[in-house]
């Protein structure tokens, strides 16, 4: 390719398709660290581990008696939590395949959770628009904190060195600093579907349901770039930044791949691009450290994850 | 025994002297009871001294405590087996029968004997029962049809049948005359028994004379005769679902008595439609209740068994007419014939009264270009009303409920013309000054707005007119209910009227009468019916009222607002003008719509629609987090307490210059370990935990949380090993406690050192004597400066550990993995092994490593560390560099 000064394209060849899920995926994460694996839950109660590398899956974790909506690798990848619609969160041991702790509390389905920086408290986000903070290294029953500001489902959570920053379907996204000891709430107007700061934590990528990807100024709430074109109005969606952070990527319902660059908001090519999937594509993330591979998850049972063509790689 | 006799014995050659020969016969006086007790003497025993036995003598009940064995044993069913369960046993050739068990199945032979004696007193009721205990007639009763019996069988069975034992009553009669058949009284002459057969028979149109001018009752008057039996009414229990006085397979010409039919012989038809399957009788709700051709004949006579005469029956239940007791009089004349000379079917009856004709009246003349206009009504009557207030125009129609109310004698006098009679005011109002009554005139039609008030005017109606009654309602809760649901927004008139009716109730005017009426009458609208309205309102404040208290943060209320159709009252009239109207109502409504909409828009929602995100977005509160969880965090407690405050008021907040710069000697034994996170995370909090808890001694306060606590410890002496063994062996929660016990000494140490004045011990220039430095434990600074500048580092190191846990298939390539360092590397097989062992161990292995030899001093440990991960540093941010914009780029 030739040398240009736009982003990265984003990777779209097919490397391996991880489709061992009986239903919709929901959720698809990689491992920390070198992100060798990918960890997914779908519809089927399942979670399941994979070798993103080779295809295969490694693990089937199942003990959700319901849909599993989140799964979160802790920072050691030696636990993970999945959350879904048993209203309680599930903290599992990776080599033991178990559950090592279950906390219920939430009063609906459960549609986030996320660690800390070092696995030390557990944020989820539920249905019944609350947010709670449990400390995982007590075994208390109760949580730490439970945030009830927002008024609808919290959809996506951000827990970030001193902040936890929430979206929820009543459109707004609360950061919660803690140094400060405040609470900025900023208004979308739209059902936010997921949130995903940059590394530096001074923007924050948006996805919301009325088909835009905004990439919000966390310092002054301002909106730096909408990012538009892809339709998603109806499913969570979760949408990452690509390469580098310097495009964004993100899936809509139709199972396409949208790409932007990140600056002038410009759809990068193809435009309009390629269906890949069948359905709608719940969840892409780019791989934290390797600029060419990305995975997707769709609502057609399969995980795919995506790399440049060999030779491009690093191009 | 005399000499004779025994002579006479000698002669035969009986010795007289035997004892044969002496025996006597006799028994003078009555025997003395028996020495020895008899079984059933009769003697009376006290209570306690009876004892129950059976027929053989033997004592079968005990007592609770002697029975035992031998009273369960004995006393079942009579048999040493008990009770045997007959077995059933069916071949082809002999098949069993399939039989009910009876009761006298499972008696022994005392419950059948009492059984027996039962059935003998039942028996001899029975036919002492002059109501039909017969078995015939239980039969009859039974619903068994049994087909009518001729005379001959009935004679037949008459003689060839024993005669029924007679109760006593019965034979009583007999003897004193009294025959069966017969009534019971005085003998009658031919004439009283004919009319007493008319009395008993029903039809009114039989001719006395020429029932009593017979010819061949000449004869018959000569004699005296029995009177007629009394017929006894016969009650039926009622066990049907039929109503009352309806018998099954009766039609509405039976009712009538009309439509006599000859009775067929056969039994009730079955309703159609409903299968009866083979083994099912028919039942009463089988029958076809529309099928008329079946009636039950049925007499129910005190004695029916002879003289079954035709002019006896007597019916009960259906009205079977005998036909002489009723002889139809058109019987005569068969074939009928219509006025208009057609004859009327067979089975009809022309009837004797005429049919009575609904009256019908034509309708009014609609005079030429009038259309139902109902609102011209409520308009004229609106005229009305107000016009009822000044002298009545004669010309002008009164209104319905004028009429009803009565023309008082002043209204008739105006309308006649009369000068009025100066006579007493009636109303109230007549008694207040001109001036008031002007004022409530105004307020009354101010609060009214658009609709027309006729409540509170002076009417001079009849005063006994319901008054009308304002529901009195708190100040609060009506402003509540204002702010809250609005109940009524599909009509908006009723709306008006509702927030009306709270806004007086809201704002209490002390000056104002208690029943002030905020809102006027519709018209139209009776003073209960406003009454009504006026406690609805009051109601649904009380009930839409937003809730107060905890419970108000947990509803939220629709954004949706309703948009009902409005429902107008009267006859639809689609009018031009009234379209006109529509539409222009329409247009005011929708823009008030809009304009609520707007209004309810706040500037917040109007600056994202617009996309002008921002301070306009942004809303900023306090927030306060948890301790633990700013604990957890490692961040300070933003809010802290005042107690905490005041002692920490002096220490700069947060970011101290010099804590940012990188020069805080790293501490280097932590960063040879797997986990380069523990003094600031894991550590960190435990410290954390310990100083939160001794937080209530005032020599410990905020030790734990202030930054600047730790500087000096650099020059502080090593503690001893089991704190740090005790701190950093083990993050499990467990350890905790006797953790916080160290750290309690070890903040006493800490606050000794902090108090005594040591300068901090900053900055990379700081000389330190390699040969006593020892590495202590930092519990903040270094936190801090790692979180400004060496996120890219810890992010490095997390990784580095990361692949402690996902290593097994790890493959060596990665570009990370280069960055480990050697011993890690080294160490890798062996905490594979043992992952699932105890961390504890683990960590307590590293602390000795790290421990055991001298860790090399600052300088060289910066040098040795810092390479590989600079390296990665820029190889990221190089990376980073190409694409990566962060906010200041878009300015």
């Amino acid at each position: 390719m030739a040398p240009s000064r736009g982003p990265q394209p984003l990777p779209r060849t097919l490397h391996k398709t991880l489709a061992n899920h009986k239903g919709p995926i929901h959720v698809a994460r990689y491992s920390k660290g070198t992100a060798t694996y990918v960890l997914t839950g779908g519809a089927d109660r399942t979670i399941r581990l994979w070798n993103a590398n080779l295809g295969t899956e490694i693990k089937t974790f199942a003990a959700h008696g319901y849909e599993v909506l989140s799964v979160c690798v802790s920072h050691d990848n030696s636990k993970f939590a999945s959350s879904g619609g048993d209203r309680s969160i599930f903290l599992w041991d990776v080599t033991a395949g178990a559950t090592t702790r279950r906390l219920p509390g939430h009063m609906g389905k459960i549609n986030v959770v996320e660690f800390n920086e070092d696995s030390t408290v557990l944020a989820s986000g539920s249905y019944d628009a609350s947010v709670r903070l449990w400390d995982l290294r007590s075994q208390p029953r109760q949580p730490i904190q439970v945030l009830e500001e927002a008024r609808d489902a919290v959809q996506t959570i951000h827990v970030g060195p001193t902040s936890i920053i929430t979206g929820s379907v009543d459109g707004h996204v609360r950061t919660y600093d803690l140094r400060k000891g405040e609470l900025r709430t900023d208004y979308i107007g739209h059902p936010i579907t997921s949130l995903l700061p940059t590394a530096d934590s001074q923007t924050l990528l948006v996805t919301t349901l009325d088909s835009h990807v905004r990439l919000l100024d966390l310092s002054t709430g301002q909106m730096l770039n909408t990012f538009k074109g892809h339709t998603g109005k109806e499913y969570r969606v979760r949408a990452c930044f690509g390469a580098a952070e310097a495009s964004v990527v993100c899936g809509d319902e139709e199972g396409r791949i949208w790409g932007w660059d990140l600056v002038d908001a410009s759809i990068l090519q193809p435009n309009p691009p390629p269906k890949v999937h069948e359905k709608v594509i719940t969840w892409t993330e780019h791989h934290p450290s390797d600029p060419g591979e990305m995975i997707t998850a769709s609502a057609d049972g399969t995980c795919i994850v995506w790399r440049h063509p060999n030779g491009m790689v690093g191009a | 025994m005399t000499s004779r006799l025994k002579r006479k014995l000698g002669d035969i050659g009986v010795d007289s002297s035997s004892s044969k020969a002496n025996e006597s016969f006799c028994l003078i006086g009555t025997p003395l009871p028996p020495l020895e007790k008899s079984k059933d003497s009769g003697e009376f025993v006290p209570l306690w001294k009876q004892d129950v036995r059976d027929e053989q003598g033997r004592r079968r009940l005990h007592g609770a405590f002697t029975g035992g064995f031998s009273a369960g044993y004995f006393n079942t069913v009579g048999s040493k087996e008990g009770w045997t369960p007959s077995t059933f046993v069916s071949s082809r050739s002999d098949r069993a029968k399939q039989k009910g068990s009876r009761p006298e199945d499972f008696m022994d032979e005392e419950d059948l004997a009492e059984l027996q004696e039962g059935r003998n007193l039942v028996d001899n009721n029975d036919e002492m029962d002059l109501l039909g205990g017969t078995q015939a007639e239980l039969r009859q009763k039974g619903g068994v049809e049994e087909p009518e019996k001729d005379a001959i069988t009935s004679a037949l069975e008459a003689s060839m049948l024993p005669s029924p034992k007679d109760s006593a009553g019965a034979r009583i009669l007999k003897k004193m005359g009294w025959r069966v058949g017969q009534g019971i009284g005085p003998r009658i002459t031919w004439r009283q028994r004919k009319l007493q057969d008319l009395q008993a028979s029903t039809g009114p149109e039989v001719d006395v004379n020429s029932i009593l001018d017979d010819e061949d009752t000449e004869e018959a008057k000569k004699h005296t005769y029995a009177p007629r039996d009394t017929p006894i009414l016969l009650v039926d229990r009622k066990d049907n679902a039929h109503g009352l006085g309806y018998k099954p397979g009766m039609r509405l010409n039976d009712t009538l008595g009309v439509g006599k039919r000859a009775e067929g012989p056969k039994g009730p038809n079955l309703s159609a439609g409903f299968g009866l399957g083979a083994l099912n009788d028919a039942d009463e709700d089988d029958l076809d209740v529309y099928d008329g051709s079946f009636k039950q004949a049925r007499r129910h006579m005190a004695y029916d068994a002879s003289e079954r005469d035709e002019d006896d029956e007597i019916v009960i239940g259906t009205k079977q007419h005998s036909g002489r007791s009723k002889p139809s009089p058109r019987s005569a004349s068969s074939i009928q014939i219509f006025n208009n000379g057609r004859p009327v079917l067979a089975g009809f009856v022309l009837s004797e009264k005429p049919v009575a004709e609904d009256r019908w009246f034509p309708l009014p003349d609609i005079p030429k270009g009038w259309s139902p206009n109902p609102k011209r009504i409520w308009e004229k009557n609106k005229e009305n009303v107000e016009s009822s207030q000044k002298p009545q125009d004669p010309s002008q129609p009164v209104p319905h409920a004028k009429w009803r109310a009565g023309i008082s004698a002043d209204e008739r006098g105006i309308m006649l013309g009369e000068t009025p009679l100066p006579s007493a005011p009636r109303s109230v109002f007549e008694y207040i000054s001109q001036k008031d009554r002007e004022r409530i005139q105004n307020i009354a039609s101010g609060a009214a707005g658009a609709a027309p008030s006729t409540g509170p005017t002076p009417e001079p109606g009849p005063s006994q007119r319901p008054s009308i009654v304002v529901p009195y309602m708190e100040a609060h809760i009506a402003q509540a209910a204002l702010r809250g649901f609005q109940p009524f927004t599909t009509d908006h008139v009723k709306q008006a009227r509702y927030t009306a009716y709270l806004n007086s109730q809201a704002t209490p005017d002390p000056g104002r009468d208690i029943g002030f009426v905020p809102i006027g009458m519709m018209p139209g609208q009776k003073i209960d019916e406003f009454n009504k309205e006026l406690s609805d309102y009051a109601k649904a404040a009380a009930i839409f009222k937003p809730i107060s208290g905890a419970m108000a943060g947990r509803f939220t209320s629709a954004a949706v607002v309703e948009n009902a159709p409005k429902i107008v009252e009267g006859l639809h009239t689609p009018s031009v003008e009234s379209e006109n109207a529509r539409a222009i109502a329409e247009a005011q409504a929708k823009a008030m719509d809009a304009s609520v909409e707007k209004e309810e828009e706040t500037p917040k929602a109007h600056a994202a629609r617009m996309g002008m995100y921002g301070r306009l977005t942004r809303e900023v509160m306090l927030w306060q987090p948890a301790k633990l969880l700013c604990k957890r965090f490692g961040v300070k407690d933003p809010n802290p307490e005042p107690v905490v405050d005041a002692s920490t008021a002096p220490a700069p907040p947060s970011a101290n210059p010099g804590a940012t710069d990188s020069s805080v000697p790293d501490i280097p034994a932590f960063t040879g370990t797997e986990s380069f996170r523990a003094p600031s995370g894991a550590g960190l909090t435990g410290r954390q935990g310990a100083s939160g808890q001794g937080r209530k001694d005032p020599s410990n306060v905020g030790l734990g949380d202030d930054d600047d606590q730790g500087r000096d410890t650099l020059t502080y002496e090593r503690p001893a090993m089991d704190i740090f063994k005790a701190i950093f062996a083990s993050d499990e929660e467990d350890s905790d406690e006797d953790e916080d016990a160290k750290m309690d000494q070890d903040d006493d140490k800490l606050s000794a050192v902090a108090s005594s004045g040591v300068p901090l011990a900053i900055g990379g220039t700081k000389k330190i004597d390699t040969a006593s430095f020892k590495p202590t434990f930092i519990p903040r600074d270094g936190k801090k400066s790692k979180d400004k500048d060496k996120g890219k580092k810890d992010r490095k190191k997390k990784g580095e550990r990361t692949i402690v846990s996902f290593d097994l298939d790890e493959d060596g390539g990665e570009s990370l993995s280069l960055s480990l360092p050697k011993e890690k590397s080294k160490d890798r097989p062996k905490k594979k092994k043992r992952k699932d062992k105890d961390r504890k161990e683990d960590a307590e292995d590293d602390d000795e490593s790290m421990w055991v030899e001298k860790p090399p001093p600052e300088a060289v440990k910066g040098v040795a560390a810092s390479p590989p991960e600079s390296m990665n540093v820029d190889a990221a941010e190089q990376a980073a560099d190409r694409g990566r914009k962060k906010a200041i780029d878009f300015w």
